[in-house]
């Protein structure tokens, strides 16, 4: 089996809140406050694909669209055996978003060729924004399954499990499908062995310009036009914290009750 | 008058029969021996003995004296006992051979009274207390430390019944040869008049014959069967002994060579050097080092004994041949491990290897030197970087310091959270800086230790030290990757450290974390830093030596002291923080059971504060009862990570009875600020009972 998984670098969500920074001309978070890591949800991605590989033979292939740092994310793919590794270069565009991010990897997963199985974290942890698997779908024109938490290969083509908001939606896919994964308790990302740390610093990167794979500067902004940033701000947090008092049990919890319920007539 | 001595085969005939018994003899040991020194050879090599005059003088320390025997006063006696009854016996047996065999007589006047006869006799009596007491501490009392085998109990009654026999035999021969210096052999005069007054002469001549004979048939025996038991301990642990590691301490780790190591860790019996190869035959089954584990006596799996004992039955069982192949074969990474070890045998699992805290008292408490736990660490490194397999919680750990160089998954603090209103420069912004303050993750980022490290601080402020941080620039120093076995990941970590400090140009280090302490002090000059290195109970101790720092004392609880593992043990500070907490009470503390060298471990250390434990064999709470016991107000502590995890253990506990846990910097700082008009009293102590 064929399969491609796309991974997005992003400033590291467990950054401490107050070292995390915003550059406010650019409208992006200051690249200096926060290490880069792998988005999360692109790692289950990963994980489920090398589960698949181990099950069930094929090749994996990891594709990122992102600034020359992004490379590492792909070193670490190929440090836990992905077997090709493609680096799409972002020449500066500060906000692609999601339907820029879907126009070059559609771009250059079509000059890859074909895939049997196409697989996207769920969100990423910077934007959130969930949309890029279901666009890349869109531009391929293959059937896509979101909040998939499981895959196997079966006679009859790969058997999906995925989670919807009434419960567990379970699907056969024959031909190439799009998946986006979310957590669960069996794709915990690996931590890779030394030997193939080692061995993933010496592979091969194929990497791509936005010309090498047909596309511009202006066509990609111009995929993500429809989206723009016009501020951005860290919310802020506020917590207080309230003690009941009473005099007997039976008073503070009914006090407690109140509160909550002014608390909830509140919002 | 006629010189004293005695006639050596004056009733045995045909006794060059015995010459004839002693080559299959020697042959059979020698044979045991050269199979063990063969094993040994299949290790990797590495320099043991060089500094011989340094060798021989632990050789005295640790082999002759024993010193470590007398921790527990019984086996300390009657190991003495039978120890100098061993070797007086044997020099007695030389000195019979030289004079009758080389013909020079050695056996005679004043040598022979004053040595053969009286001194041998009596020391032959301890030997058969010693035996005596032995078998009362093996039948009787069983100490869950010793391992009950049917050898152990052979050897003893062998080794007990030689002595008789040798008693009979030389009380017989005085009997019938009235012999005119009986007296000087005390033992043997009285077991020469009980004799006589039941048996004729004729009649113990037959019987000295017989257990003449006898006599020499056990003690050949048990010549050539020692080197297959757990007597070999004889020759190994001198052995050992002397080639023990003169560089390091035991908590040490030593480096990888990346490059060119065929293994990331030990699987296999041949990844070990020849030294590690002969720890495990020099090990005398004795439990020590499993008696002082803190996590085998919190009720886990782990016993540095066992493994021990279970890599020794894996060399032994191994194939002579097939591990020297394995050790030829051994420079090629695809060969894969020859003789696997981990997970073999019940103590070998990795759920046990999980366990250690790296506390070292195993090490510590051994007798004959055998170093357990940078074995443990060794396979360790192999279950990590070649098979990636470790506990989820201690991936994380490895995953959260390499992507945001600090171990906790989660942590809401900044680095620098804790400077809050205190004004503290980053070290590049001090003129003329005395020290950096190396704030470490667990004393920055846990918010419980945040009023330790303000406390710390702020003692340096008032001595007017010139000081700075690194604030966001520090990360951590690699020791929890190091000593849950990424070794890789601290390589990578103490190299870009060693590199920031030096272009920092930062010489001397104040550290607030014991295990920081450590790497920086011990470690890190194997990456080539040349750094002065304190933990702060030294420095503030030095401070106030010199005058720079004044405590009166002014704290009135009554308090005991914890001593971190890798500031008493690892680095043989235990003063420091005694003196500390006498300055702030003016009166000495309340020692716990275990304490100084000889602690007992928080739990935390090597990773482990990271697991989540069985809540019913914690380590923290075995070291809350001892604290308890003591009937302390505060148990004084001088790492964040054994604070954490005491507060911790101390709040399961806490129906016995609630006790604070302070950080030396704290209880000196409440000193100082209550007695001055500093105006900025408290420490802002958070205290547990507020959560
Ligand atoms: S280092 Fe400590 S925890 Fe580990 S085996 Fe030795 S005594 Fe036990
Ligand atoms: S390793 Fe040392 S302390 Fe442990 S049982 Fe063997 S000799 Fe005793």
């Amino acid at each position: 089996m064929k399969i491609l998984v796309c991974l997005k670098q992003i400033p590291d969500p467990e950054v401490a809140p107050r070292d995390f920074r915003l550059d406010e001309n650019n409208l992006i978070a200051d690249p200096a406050s926060a290490g880069l890591v792998t988005n999360i949800f692109c790692e289950n991605a990963l994980e489920t694909a090398l589960q698949l590989k181990e099950a069930a033979g094929g090749e994996i292939t990891v594709l990122t669209f992102g600034p020359a740092e992004a490379e590492d994310v792909l070193r670490k793919a190929l440090a836990v055996r992905a077997d090709h590794a493609v680096h799409v270069i972002n020449p500066g565009l500060l906000h692609p978003g999601s339907s820029g991010a879907a126009c070059v990897l559609s771009a250059a997963i079509r000059k890859l060729g074909s895939f049997d199985l196409l697989m996207f974290g769920r969100e990423a942890g910077d934007w959130g924004e969930g949309q890029t698997a279901g666009l890349v779908a869109e531009h391929l024109g293959l059937p896509f399954v979101a909040f998939v938490d499981s895959l196997q290969t079966t006679e009859s083509g790969l058997h999906i499990v995925g989670q919807t908001d009434s419960g567990r939606e379970e699907l056969t896919a024959a031909g190439p499908v799009v998946v986006s994964i979310t957590n669960s308790d069996a794709n915990v990302p690996r931590i890779p062995k030394t030997r193939d740390i080692m061995m993933a610093h010496r592979r091969d990167i194929t990497t791509w310009s936005l010309e090498d794979i047909d596309l511009t500067e202006d066509l990609v902004r111009e995929a993500a036009g429809s989206v723009e940033v016009t501020e951005l701000f860290i919310p802020e947090k506020d917590t207080t914290c309230e003690f009941i008092t009473g005099d007997s049990a039976d008073e503070r919890i009914d006090a407690f009750a109140r509160r909550i319920v002014d608390v909830i007539g509140s919002i | 008058m006629e010189t004293a001595t005695r006639e050596v085969y004056w009733n045995i005939s045909h006794h060059w029969v015995m010459y004839v018994l002693l080559v299959p003899t020697m042959a059979v040991a020698l044979y045991g021996v050269w199979r063990h020194v063969q094993r040994w050879r299949a290790g990797k090599p590495v320099v043991r003995f060089d500094r011989p005059v340094m060798r021989l003088k632990r050789l005295i320390r640790f082999g002759l004296l024993q010193i470590s025997l007398w921790r527990d006063p019984l086996t300390g006696l009657l190991h003495a006992m039978l120890f100098w009854g061993f070797i007086t016996l044997t020099a007695a047996t030389t000195v019979v051979m030289i004079h009758e065999d080389l013909n020079i007589p050695l056996m005679q006047g004043r040598f022979y009274l004053y040595f053969q006869s009286l001194f041998v006799d009596v020391l032959g009596l301890l030997a058969i207390v010693g035996t005596l007491l032995a078998g009362l501490q093996r039948w009787v009392l069983r100490p869950r430390r010793l391992v009950f085998s049917g050898e152990a109990s052979c050897l003893l009654l062998l080794v007990f019944t030689i002595l008789v026999t040798g008693y009979l035999l030389e009380g017989w021969r005085i009997a019938v040869t009235d012999d005119p210096w009986g007296h000087w052999s005390p033992v043997g005069r009285v077991v020469a008049d009980v004799s006589a007054a039941f048996v004729s002469d004729a009649g113990l001549r037959t019987a000295h014959v017989v257990v003449w004979w006898f006599h020499l048939v056990l003690v050949f025996g048990f010549i050539a069967w020692a080197p297959y038991t757990k007597m070999r301990h004889v020759l190994t642990a001198p052995l050992n002994i002397f080639t023990a590691d003169l560089d390091s301490r035991a908590g040490t780790l030593k480096p990888l060579d990346f490059e060119t190591a065929a293994s990331f860790g030990v699987n296999s019996l041949e990844q070990f050097t020849w030294k590690e190869l002969l720890d495990l035959d020099a090990c005398t089954e004795c439990g020590r080092c499993t008696d002082a584990c803190p996590a085998a006596s919190a009720g886990k799996s782990l016993s540095p004994r066992d493994i021990i004992l279970d890599l020794q039955h894996q060399l032994h069982e191994a194939d002579v041949s097939v591990l020297s192949a394995a050790s030829k074969a051994a420079s090629d990474p695809d060969s894969g491990p020859a003789l696997p070890i981990i997970d073999t045998r019940p103590a070998l699992s990795p759920e046990s290897l999980w366990q250690c805290t790296t506390c070292a008292a195993c090490v510590e408490a051994c007798p004959v030197s055998i170093e357990q736990f940078p074995k443990i660490l060794d396979m360790r490194r192999y279950l990590v970087m070649e098979e990636a397999s470790l506990p989820p919680m201690l991936a994380e750990a490895v995953t959260s310091l390499e992507q945001r160089g600090h171990p906790f998954r989660g942590a809401q603090a900044s680095r620098t959270d804790w400077t809050d209103g205190l004004d503290i420069p980053h070290f590049r912004d001090v003129e003329d800086p005395e020290v950096l303050l190396w704030v470490g993750c667990g004393g920055a980022l846990v918010d419980r230790n945040q009023s330790s490290t303000r406390a710390l601080a702020r003692l340096l402020q008032k001595a007017g030290v010139r000081f700075g941080i690194l604030g966001r620039d520090e990360t951590c120093t690699g020791d929890p990757a190091r000593r849950i076995g990424h070794e890789f990941l601290f390589d990578a970590m103490a190299r870009s450290n060693v590199e920031r400090l030096e272009s920092a140009g930062v010489r001397t280090v104040v550290t607030s974390c014991p295990h920081c302490f450590h790497t920086f002090r011990n470690e890190y000059p194997q990456f080539g830093a040349h750094l002065e290195v304190f933990h702060y109970t030294t420095y503030l101790a030095r401070l106030i030596g010199e005058g720079r720092l004044v405590i009166d004392p002014a704290v009135t609880e009554s308090i005991t002291l914890h001593d971190p593992c890798y500031l008493g043990r690892h680095n043989g500070i235990t003063q420091a923080p005694r003196d500390l907490v006498g300055r702030v009470t003016g009166r000495p503390l309340k020692e716990m059971r275990q304490h100084g060298a000889q602690s007992f471990c928080c739990g935390g250390g090597g990773g482990m504060s990271f697991l989540e434990e069985e809540a019913d064999t914690r380590v923290n709470i075995e070291r809350a009862r001892q604290v308890v016991e003591t009937g302390a107000d505060t148990v004084a502590v001088a790492c964040p990570f054994c604070t954490t995890m005491l507060e911790d253990g101390l709040g399961a506990v806490s129906e016995e009875r609630s006790v604070a846990v302070k950080d030396i910097a704290e209880l000196l700082w409440d000193s100082v600020s209550s007695d001055s008009s500093d105006g900025d009293a408290s420490t802002d102590h958070i205290d547990s009972s507020d959560d």
